[in-house]
Order: structure tokens, then C-alpha cells, then sequence
């Protein structure tokens, strides 16, 4: 008696109908299971775009398949074409699944300690096969997705698609807006050098300014694990970052592409009878269907954009790169949040911390949370809605306005000596003096008025800058100022720079400035 | 839908084209960024030599009196381990030494105060990386320092000032005595506090070296051959046996000064040295 008795249907088949149909039809079967519905048949007939007949074989995977019933059969023709969507929910979609796969590879090298993380990071910038490929690429993907998903909900904005029955697609909406900022920036802490934590540090600010102050100091040991950012800081953002704020993404993201699946594209404002949404109701001569057109149009996208992402961080970008390791006694000069986060900085330097910081900026995403609620004019008409487009268009200029006064360019005061010098050798990037070709970094003492008489043209050119720089930051009244560079040789392929500042104090003192800066032969800054 | 699939196909060669692009420099990437990360290290290492151990072991890291040099050939070579009675690397030997400090004094030195602890875990305020840095930084010397001690051999017979103490000396300046003795001749390391060498400046009742040089020939166990408070001087460095000071051993005093000092050193230190009264 056999304990085990091997079976297979398939040899059966061989005998009664040869080898070579019994393939064919095996072939015939793996195909029609993997398409869930098609044969290579009607494979082949979608590769060409061949005339379908009924029942459509092509329609069997988006009932029977995962991944295809999640996508809606067929598309309005008028939301085939670049407008009105300009694809940026394709795209916001895009970035989300491009970050995690990134991000996932990122991971694998990584410890959310203070101990090891920036080693960490210093392991994956030069020890790691692909790691500054992976870094540029999720840092790039992030500041795109950012501003991608911004545009998408500009653009709903504009097209007065939230309206009903739209409303909660674009609550949804709004929630997802805020995971991609907050994703963003969590993870903009995790390098652990002094630029993540100092621009963390602002933007984290504001939840210790809540009021009353009870409430406000306990927000803050909730974030940060501690009153400073620490080791607790560093675990609560990763996990905010890799755990919380993605299955938070996941799930609105789900909700939002059924939403968006179940009540249909919104079309074109002018394209329908103001008051009616016939977003579901496509007649026959208007659809383009999903297989083939949209499934090959959204492959190509993938491929190309992925592509086009590897070019250009291979060849144009590159993610900041890493600095100082993250000191929390040590303020650098003229630190500032991410781009995307530079209007709430600039709304923080207009007063009053619990005011600016915290009741308008929450007060205004409530409001633009709910505006479906509040905002129910029928017609999405751009005619018929001249008040809220121009309030939409009021409010971009605002956030460039804040975003600008959020910037150091903006009422932010400091010493004039300690400018001239950051203009040189800044604390935040390594910036022109690092950058400069070492070998042209001549031994010598300059004096930056007179940066012509400097032997080489790296030199002349930083000392013209430091010169420039000294007069913008002294003013008219300091006309006495001097700046002063010393350029040592301090061990093997060392060489010490020093940058001073000289005047003479209203009063008659002598006054002085100096700060030094060591560069190594091989350290690269420049690229 | 042709064009669809060549688009498609076209896109999935460029995508794979320009991983194979990054694949080909990736190895090179690769080492270029651990050297650079590598040079960041010794410039962080400067910046904290800079603000944390210049005051006593000097801007260039050649020692003072607080403090012993760090940029010499003594402590690459094997002879500074060997003093400390140490069997790691050079390399660790500095990363203990600057993250737990010294709490008992190596033999044959005589600082005033012992290393202190400067590593986060010892109680010190420096993270590890930036003890990493400053041990990058103080490796980076050794080429120039062992260039240096092999670049600067004894000097020849003639140019030396040798052990006849009855020449006669050029003029010496006290000045640069002290810069001499402070510096590349280290003297001053073990002739501060009396428990290594005599202390060179006075101590309570006990007058400074110049005095005591003086005195000295009047003593009765004094055994030298000097005639004057100069001869002693220059007997004491170049022939450090001849006579011993009570309560100190023989052969603690290196005995190759005569081989090492010009005729006009020797007098710039003879010139310091009278100057402790």
C-alpha cells in the first residue's frame, strides 16, 4: 500500500491527447489563470488593440482579478486627454508606492539610535552598493510627491471637483495631504546630522506653543520623548515615519481611490449641465477602456518615470548632503524648515507664537478640511466661481509671501561678522570655501580688499566674496571693517583656513572675529 | 498601440540603462565617498583638537608642559606604547587614552595633572564619533612626524656642542631658551615638578636652578669637574651621570644632549636656566 500516491492530471491528458495538444492546452490554462479570464488569444488580439467581441474577455480581470477590480473598466474620453487631471493623483499614487520601495531599501541599513544613525548614514552614502542611488532617489520622490500631491489638491480646487457628491473624497484627500507633509518631514529628522535636527527642531516648536502652557509642554514630551530631542525623539519620529504615518496613508489612500472608483472621474467643469454630476454615465462612443490603452499608457509611465528618476539623480541631483553630526548645544546660523514648511516659519516671524504658530495654521486646515461642507454652490463652472478662485489664487500667493518670509532673507538679524564669514563657510551647506578646488587653496595671508593680488583664481574669487560679503553685512557706517583670510598648511593634506573679521568699535576698541575652517586634500565637498 | 509598445519597450531600456549607468561607477562612488568621509573625519578632528586639547598639548600637537607631544615620531614608533607597558595598536591606544583619560602617570613623565576622561561614557562630553575624528586627526600626523625624527638625525661631530663643559659658549638668550625647552628639547616635561628631575623654578625655600647651579660647586659632595655656575649647566645636560642631586637615580636624564644641542642652544638654555633664581 502506497503511502503517498503522486498524481499528476496533466500526464493523463498526454495520454489520451498526445503531448502536443495536451501543452497547448496546459499553456491555455496557465495564461487564462495568471490574466484571471484572458487566453493568449485574447492576450495577443489586447497587444494588437483588435476589435473585441461579447462577451469582452478583457473586462474578466477587473472582476475577478485583486489588482484590476480596483481600477475602474473604462475612462470618460474627456479624461483621457493631459487636462483635467494632468494626472497628478496617478502621479501622487505613484510616489507613495515609489517612496515605500525606497524607503524599504533605505531600512535595511539603518538604526533609529543616536548612537548609530548617522554612522548609519555615513555607512549608506559610501559603504552600501546602491545606498546614495536610494537615498537621492526617496529624498527626491519625497520633495516631488510634496509638491505633487499639493498641485492635486489645487487642482481639484480649481476644478470644483470636492463638490458633492465628492465631499469626503476630499477629506480623504486633505488627510493624505497632511501624511505626505508629515511623512516628509519625520523624515527629515532621521540622518541625525545638525540639518535634520535644528529644521526639525523649528517646525516642532510650534506644538510646545499650544495652549495653555500644561497642554503645550506635554504635546511636547509626547513628540519629542523628552524636552529636547533625544534618543526617545529620534525612535518616535521613525516610527511616526515607517510605521504610523504610511498604515495612516494606506488606509486613506484606499478609501480615497474607492471613493474616487465608486462616484466616477469628475469631468470637465463645462462639460456637463451645472447641478449634474454624469461622471458614471458614459455612453458608449465616449469610453476608452482600461485594457488596452490606459494599462500600457500607465506601464509606460512607470518605466519611463523610474527611469527618468534614476537619470536624474545620477546625473543632476543630489540630496543634501550629510553634515556635522546633530549637536543640540550647537545652533547653526541661519537654519530653516524644509521648502514646504517655510510659510508656517514665516507666519512664526509675523508674532505671536500661539496665535501664528498654532491657532491660524490650524484653524486654516480645518477650514480646508471641511470646505466641502460649507462651500456648496452647485455650479462648477470657472465662471460661476470667481469668489473662491480668486481666494484659491490669493492663497498661493500668500504661501510664496509667507514662504519667502519664512527664509533667512527675511528679518533675521545676526553680526555682521558672523555673516560675511557663513558667506564663505556656511553652517548649514558646505558652500564655497568648502567647495573650492583644495589645490588652489595657496598657503599665504590675504587680505580680502585687495582679493585681486590673490595667487590663484579660486582664491581671488573667495576673496572678492568674502570682501562683497563684509561691506553688504557691516553697512555704510563700518567702512573700517577688515576681512582677513589665512590659508595654513597643518598636517599631510591638511590645510587650516582661517577667516577674520577686524573693526574698530565705536567706542575706539579693537574688535575681532575669527573663525577657522580645516580641509582635507580628499574630502569632496565639491562633488 | 504599436507606438504604445515600442514607447514602453524604448522606456524600459532607458530604465535599465541608467541603473546599468549608476552599477558601472557604483564601486568607484563607493570608494571615493569613504575617503571623503574618512578627510571630513580629520577636519571635525581638527576643529575639536582646536577647541578642546591645544591648551596643553599645543596648537601642533608638539607638547608642553602640561602636556606630552602627540605629533612625534615617540608615539608611532612603538616607544611611547612600550613606555606605557600598552600591547593594543597605536590607534587604540589613542582612542582609550582620549575617551578614558589617564588616571596614573606613564613612567618617566611628570605633568601636572593626569589626561582626563573625555569620552561620553567616561563621564566626558565628546560622542563617539567625534573621539573617532580626534583619533583620525592625531593618526594624521604620523607621516610628518616620523618624516621628521628620521629627517633629523644627531648632529655631526663637529657642529655639535659635545661634553668638554671648560668651551667657551656664545652669548645665549633666555628667550629662546624657553622656546627651546618648552618645546622640541621637552624639558620642560619632566624638570616642572620635582618627581621626575629637579624642578627648574624655586620651591618654597629652595631656590630656583640658576641659584642652586651656583651654590652647587661650594657643596662638598659635589664631585663634577665645573668651575662655574655655566660649567655646572651645561655638565648637568650633556654629562648627566658625572653628578647626581640627592634623591634621584642615574640614567633618568637621557645621556645624548651633547649630541643633539649646537654650541649656541646649549647657551640659550644655560641663559633660561640662570634665569630661575
Amino acid at each position: 500500500m502506497a503511502i503517498f500516491r503522486l498524481h499528476l492530471p496533466f500526464l493523463d491528458e498526454v495520454k489520451v491527447k498526445g503531448v502536443k495538444t495536451a501543452v497547448k492546452n496546459k499553456v491555455d490554462d496557465v495564461v487564462t489563470r495568471i490574466t484571471t479570464g484572458m487566453n493568449p488569444t485574447d492576450v495577443r488580439m489586447l497587444l494588437r488593440d483588435d476589435p473585441v467581441g461579447r462577451p469582452n474577455p478583457r473586462l474578466k480581470p477587473h472582476t475577478e482579478s485583486f489588482w484590476f477590480h480596483i481600477k475602474p473598466t473604462y475612462y470618460n474620453q474627456l479624461m483621457d486627454g493631459f487636462y483635467p487631471t494632468f494626472r497628478l493623483g496617478w502621479l501622487s499614487t505613484y510616489f507613495f508606492v515609489f517612496e515605500i520601495v525606497t524607503g524599504i531599501y533605505l531600512m535595511i541599513f539603518y538604526t533609529p539610535s543616536p548612537v548609530v544613525a548617522y554612522e548609519n548614514m555615513r555607512n549608506i552614502l559610501s559603504n552600501v552598493p546602491f545606498g546614495d542611488l536610494m537615498r537621492d532617489l526617496h529624498k527626491l520622490g519625497a520633495e516631488a510627491m510634496v509638491a505633487v500631491v499639493a498641485l492635486h489638491m489645487l487642482r481639484t480646487f480649481v476644478t470644483g471637483s470636492y463638490k458633492k457628491p465628492r465631499q469626503f473624497t476630499w477629506l480623504t484627500g486633505i488627510i493624505l495631504l497632511g501624511v505626505t507633509l508629515f511623512l516628509s518631514f519625520s523624515g527629515y529628522l532621521l540622518p541625525w546630522d545638525q540639518l535634520s535636527l535644528w529644521a526639525v527642531t523649528i517646525g516642532a516648536s510650534m506644538v510646545e506653543a499650544f495652549p495653555p502652557q500644561i497642554v503645550g509642554t506635554t504635546l511636547n514630551l509626547i513628540v519629542r520623548g523628552a524636552p529636547e530631542f533625544g534618543a526617545g525623539g529620534l525612535l518616535r519620529f521613525y516610527l511616526l515615519h515607517v510605521v504610523l504615518l504610511p498604515a495612516v496613508g494606506v488606509i486613506a489612500l484606499s478609501v480615497h481611490y474607492y471613493k474616487v472608483v465608486i462616484h466616477g472621474h469628475s469631468l470637465p467643469p463645462e462639460a456637463e449641465a451645472v447641478g449634474e454630476d454624469t461622471a458614471k454615465r458614459i455612453p458608449m462612443e465616449q469610453r476608452v477602456y482600461f485594457m488596452p490603452k490606459i494599462i500600457t499608457r500607465e506601464l509606460f509611465y512607470v518605466t519611463g518615470l523610474t527611469g527618468l528618476m534614476i537619470l536624474l539623480t545620477a546625473l543632476i541631483y543630489n540630496a543634501p548632503p550629510l553634515e556635522a553630526h546633530a549637536d543640540s548645544l550647537l545652533t547653526p546660523l541661519h537654519i530653516t524648515s524644509p521648502w514646504y514648511f517655510l510659510w508656517l516659519q514665516g507666519l512664526l516671524k509675523i508674532g505671536d507664537k500661539v496665535l501664528w504658530g498654532v491657532i491660524i495654521p490650524t484653524g486654516l486646515i480645518g477650514m480646508i478640511l471641511l470646505l466641502p461642507y460649507f462651500e456648496v454652490g452647485p455650479s462648477r463652472r470657472y465662471g460661476a466661481r470667481r469668489i473662491g478662485l480668486s481666494a484659491a489664487a490669493m492663497s498661493v500667493a500668500a504661501l510664496a509671501v509667507l514662504s519667502f518670509m519664512g527664509s533667512p532673507w527675511y528679518k533675521v538679524t545676526s553680526s555682521p561678522d558672523q555673516e560675511a564669514v557663513a558667506a564663505l563657510a556656511p553652517q548649514t551647506h558646505p558652500g564655497p570655501l568648502r567647495e573650492a578646488p583644495w589645490d588652489q587653496l595657496a598657503f599665504g595671508t590675504y587680505r580680502a580688499r585687495q582679493w585681486d593680488a590673490a595667487p590663484t583664481p579660486a582664491l581671488q574669487a573667495l576673496l572678492q566674496l568674502f570682501d562683497e560679503e563684509l561691506i553688504k553685512a557691516v553697512g555704510p557706517e563700518q567702512r573700517d571693517a577688515e576681512a582677513i583670510m589665512i590659508v595654513e598648511d597643518w598636517q599631510t593634506d591638511l590645510k587650516k583656513i582661517t577667516l577674520r573679521v577686524l573693526w574698530t568699535n565705536p567706542d575706539g576698541s579693537p574688535y575681532e572675529f575669527s573663525q577657522s575652517v580645516y580641509l582635507h586634500r580628499d574630502s569632496e565637498y565639491g562633488g | 498601440m504599436k507606438g504604445s509598445i515600442v514607447l514602453g519597450t524604448l522606456a524600459l531600456l532607458g530604465l535599465m540603462g541608467a541603473l546599468l549607468f549608476v552599477t558601472i561607477n557604483e564601486v568607484d562612488r563607493m570608494r571615493t565617498a569613504e575617503a571623503a568621509y574618512a578627510a571630513r573625519a580629520v577636519e571635525t578632528g581638527a576643529l575639536e583638537f582646536e577647541s578642546r586639547c591645544r591648551s596643553c598639548h599645543g596648537p601642533q600637537g608638539k607638547g608642553t608642559p602640561l602636556a606630552p607631544a602627540l605629533n612625534t615620531a615617540a608615539l608611532f614608533d612603538g616607544s611611547r606604547l612600550a613606555a606605557a607597558g600598552y600591547a593594543g595598536t597605536v590607534d587604540d591606544f589613542v582612542r582609550g587614552t582620549i575617551s578614558a583619560g589617564r588616571p596614573v602617570p606613564s613612567a618617566g613623565t611628570n605633568y601636572p595633572q593626569r589626561m582626563p576622561t573625555w569620552g561620553e561614557r567616561f563621564g566626558g562630553p565628546l560622542r563617539d564619533d567625534q573621539v573617532d575624528a580626534l583619533v583620525s586627526f592625531v593618526m594624521n600626523w604620523e607621516d610628518r612626524a616620523t618624516a621628521e625624527a628620521t629627517a633629523a638625525p644627531e648632529l655631526p661631530a663637529g657642529e655639535a656642542v659635545g661634553t668638554d663643559i671648560t668651551q667657551t659658549l656664545p652669548e645665549g638668550d633666555a628667550g629662546r631658551g624657553q622656546t627651546l625647552a618648552e618645546g622640541p628639547l621637552g624639558c620642560a616635561a619632566c624638570h616642572t615638578l620635582s618627581t621626575v628631575g629637579p624642578a627648574w623654578a624655586g620651591e618654597g625655600a629652595t631656590p630656583g636652578i640658576g641659584a642652586r647651579a651656583a651654590a652647587r660647586l661650594d657643596e662638598p659632595g659635589y664631585g663634577g669637574a665645573a668651575t662655574t655656575a655655566e660649567q655646572y649647566l651645561l655638565e648637568s645636560v650633556v654629562e648627566t651621570n658625572t653628578y647626581l642631586v640627592a634623591g634621584f637615580e642615574a640614567n633618568i636624564m637621557p645621556g645624548t644632549f651633547g649630541a643633539r644641542l649646537t654650541p649656541q642652544d646649549a647657551a640659550h638654555l644655560i641663559a633660561y636656566m640662570l634665569t630661575f633664581n
